[in-house]
């Protein structure tokens, strides 16, 4: 476990050596098997496993260096999380790393900054996002959960859900409506106050529902209100999209290449399938979505890596969602049908490609709804040149 | 004479933008069908004289000399603006052929021709029974003397009756394998036992010709490059027209007109139609993505695999998936010919949608090309 010192080397070369070092963990640090032991356990993940991928830096890429991380960008992020993917690493690296640091970084409590990233970073301390409430409910301005003035400090009441990797989290990042302003409190596990409980995904994982009753934080639990606590919660929200794009293009890569082996060595009517026409288009057609998913991701990640402002942001990482979501769903769902019905057992991993990519199109917006926001975000409305319903 | 490669591609791009909306004629923006020679021969001289007809072209035969970045900026410019093609395949095709494969006699004769437009090209390539499958063809060339003798007939011979000129691959040994067979020649459409039959297209206009050869007896000297190597001649161009074919510059002026149109009837409004709207302009801007890796890799002056073809594939489709969102959005009158009020927008339906639809065909069609990734990128067996 050596941690390269990334910033050091040009950007070309350090991508290089970054994905180098996640595909050379995934042959050694993780399998199949293991993906298929922890499926449906109240682990999900294994923590040994985490602290081996916080020690390449990995959980840090996103936390400046005075906290404790390596303050690269998304890019090297999304390099990270689509080689962890190919290998259905369960380990909650973008709730994590992305969502819960994002929000973290952007908030203004400083001593808990101080206090919590380099543990983040270290992998002892594993927190994540607790936003969502509704199913398909992801403006998070709408958070139903409040926070009331109570004892010196905040007394929280609400319900939160859908939060991936949290089976195993040390603490919440959790937004709630505090005196008539969106604000984010940060509670430790332990919080008198918190119950909580998982719901089992199509692939095995979990997403943590988070019961607020009567919990108490004190004052500087506080990490950010009102328009601080907004953007804290729209970068994440948009960065953790863009990571989930990046998971759903490892995953659709490695669910075609399994196919593609498939189509040159399944031998029927006396020569390999793949010889056949029909199948050669379809192969085609979902290599192109691949394609296109990496294009989109790459343009995005380098705007986003820019500093591209929150309506571009936002805009860029609703493409990235959709196509990679639609492109990762469209070849997982062919890769069965391809293999037939080999493809349709438990015993054979295409399947595992497909729930992958079907928990994650559904976490952080799906297709559809990411479609819906890039419409609100550039078409003009009806009156000439004001954009509608561009709310970021 | 300026050197354009040694100008800051800012720079360039100003200049070029500037000349050719202070120049070109606005009639004759964005038209929904192929330019004809008469109205295009202004527009060619205005370019000639300027010394930019042939950006292509080395110095030496009255190019730009461009180099595959500055090129790719013409190229954007002239799509930006919308700038009809003239039958330039004279520029873009059979020059720089003759430029790599002809002999100092033929480049002497035939760029400077080509070049001031005293000498227009057409392509005879495809026959009745040479489609997709081109090393099929039949029109034959058989050596007699100091002539060839062709006998044989082209077709979908794009803008041939505006030709003076044919560049052709005929068939010089019918014993050899299909593409081992076929030579490269070229050939004055005056030359007596030529004849041309105009093909109206389904958008009503006569773009494209039959070409027919009967005992037409062309010089030796028309061959271009060696007798029998026509194939390797004719397949010296394929990559960066494919790039050039996947250049989502139309569809994107086709998206342009069906928001407009949509806005104009509220269409947007309607959450069904707003859903298919934003999935196809989302399907254009990822494409655009896509093309903007191929431009860096032309930029870089890194050669167009195979790849490219994926290019070709989806612009092209999404095109006629915008075309046809348009004719849905116009109702009933979206299936009446001519232009259209649109609460204040002038909107052709029809004309978009018929321009579209041989895009998947030409330049090698969408099959063709998925079975060239098939093979070439995904290495699929046979």
């Amino acid at each position: 476990m050596t941690r390269i010192n990334l910033a050091a080397v040009p950007n070309a070369e350090h991508r290089r050596m970054l994905a180098d070092s996640v595909a050379d963990f995934t042959a050694r640090g993780t399998d199949i098997a293991r993906v298929r032991r922890l499926r449906g356990t109240r682990e999900e993940y294994d923590r040994a496993v985490w602290e081996q991928m916080a020690g390449f830096g990995w959980l840090g890429i996103l936390v400046p260096e005075s906290y404790g991380g390596l303050g690269l960008g998304l890019t090297e992020m999304a390099i990270v999380a689509k080689g962890l993917a190919r290998a259905l690493t369960p380990e909650p690296l973008t709730a994590t790393a992305v969502l819960a640091a994002t929000a973290l970084v952007a908030g203004e409590n400083e001593a808990l900054k101080r206090e919590s990233l380099p543990r983040l970073v270290s992998g002892a301390l594993q927190p994540v996002l607790a936003w969502q409430e509704a199913p398909g409910e992801l403006d998070p301005g709408n958070a139903q959960a409040r926070a009331a003035p109570f004892e010196g400090g905040y007394r929280l009441n609400g319900t939160k859900r859908y939060m991936p990797g949290a089976a195993q989290a040390d603490a919440f990042l959790v937004s709630a409506q505090s005196g008539g302003t969106l604000a984010l409190f940060w509670l430790p596990k332990d919080t008198a106050g918190l119950r909580f409980g998982l719901e089992t995904l199509a692939d095995g994982r979990c997403f943590g529902t988070l019961d607020m009753r009567d919990a108490h934080v004190p004052q500087s639990a506080l990490v950010a209100r009102g328009i601080a606590a907004r953007e804290a919660l729209d970068r994440a929200f948009d960065f953790g999209a863009t990571i989930a794009g990046a998971e759903l293009a490892g995953v659709m890569e490695r669910a075609l290449e399994m196919t593609l082996d498939y189509l040159k060595t399944r031998i029927q009517f006396g020569k390999p399938i793949g010889a056949f026409q029909a199948l050669q288009h379809r192969a085609v057609d979902l290599h192109i979505q691949k394609e296109l998913a990496n294009a989109v991701l790459d343009e995005a990640l380098a705007a986003m890596d820019g500093g591209a402002k929150a309506a571009t942001r936002a805009a860029l990482a609703s493409r990235v969602k959709a196509r990679c979501a639609d492109a990762a769903l469209k070849i997982t769902r062919e890769a069965i049908q391809l293999h037939g019905a080999i493809g349709f057992t438990d015993e054979y991993d295409a399947g595992l490609f497909l729930k992958r990519a079907m928990t994650l199109a559904a976490w952080l917006g799906n297709a559809n709804w990411h479609r819906r926001r890039y419409a609100g975000l550039t078409l003009c409305g009806k009156a000439e040149g004001k954009p509608a319903g561009g709310d970021l | 004479m300026t050197d354009w490669n040694a100008m800051a591609d800012g720079d360039f791009r100003r200049e070029v933008r500037a000349f050719f909306e202070a120049e070109y004629p606005p009639h004759l923006r964005y038209i929904l069908r192929r330019a004809r020679w008469h109205e295009m021969r202004d527009w060619w001289r205005k370019l000639d004289d300027k010394g930019w007809i042939a950006p292509n072209w080395p110095r030496e035969w009255g190019g730009m000399a461009l180099d595959a970045g500055k090129m790719v900026i013409y190229l954007e410019e002239l799509e930006r603006h919308g700038i009809a093609r003239a039958p330039d395949q004279g520029i873009t095709q059979v020059g720089p052929l003759i430029m790599r494969f002809g002999t100092d006699a033929q480049q002497a004769h035939y760029l400077p021709r080509t070049r001031s437009a005293e000498y227009i090209w057409c392509q005879g390539y495809s026959e009745p029974n040479a489609g997709s499958d081109l090393a099929a063809l039949q029109t034959a060339a058989v050596a007699e003397g100091d002539h060839f003798v062709v006998n044989g007939q082209k077709i979908w011979t794009t803008l041939a009756d505006d030709a003076t000129h044919i560049y052709l691959l005929a068939r010089t040994d019918k014993t050899a394998k299909k593409q081992s067979g076929i030579s490269f020649l070229i050939a004055d459409l005056k030359t007596p036992g030529i004849t041309l039959r105009p093909i109206r297209n389904l958008a009503g206009h006569d773009e494209f010709c039959q070409v027919f050869f009967d005992n037409v007896r062309v010089p030796r000297g028309n061959l271009v490059g060696a007798l029998n190597d026509g194939w390797t001649v004719a397949k010296a161009l394929l990559g960066f027209e494919r790039l050039g074919i996947g250049s989502p510059r139309r569809p994107q002026y086709a998206l342009q007109r069906l928001e407009r149109v949509a806005r104009a009837k509220g269409l947007l409004d309607d959450a069904g139609f707003a859903d298919r709207f934003v999935a196809l302009k989302l399907d254009l801007e990822d494409g655009a993505a896509l093309y903007g890796r191929f431009v860096e890799q032309v930029k870089r002056g890194e050669a167009l695999g195979p790849e490219v073809s994926m290019l070709k594939i989806w612009t092209m489709e999404t095109w006629q998936r915008l075309a046809e969102l348009l004719v849905e959005a116009g109702d009933e009158q979206g299936v009446v010919a001519g232009v259209h009020d649109v609460a204040g927008v002038e909107t052709d339906f029809l004309n978009p949608f018929y321009y579209s639809r041989p895009a998947t065909i030409y330049g090698g069609s969408s099959e063709i090309q998925r079975n060239i990734l098939a093979k070439y990128v995904l290495k699929l067996p046979s």
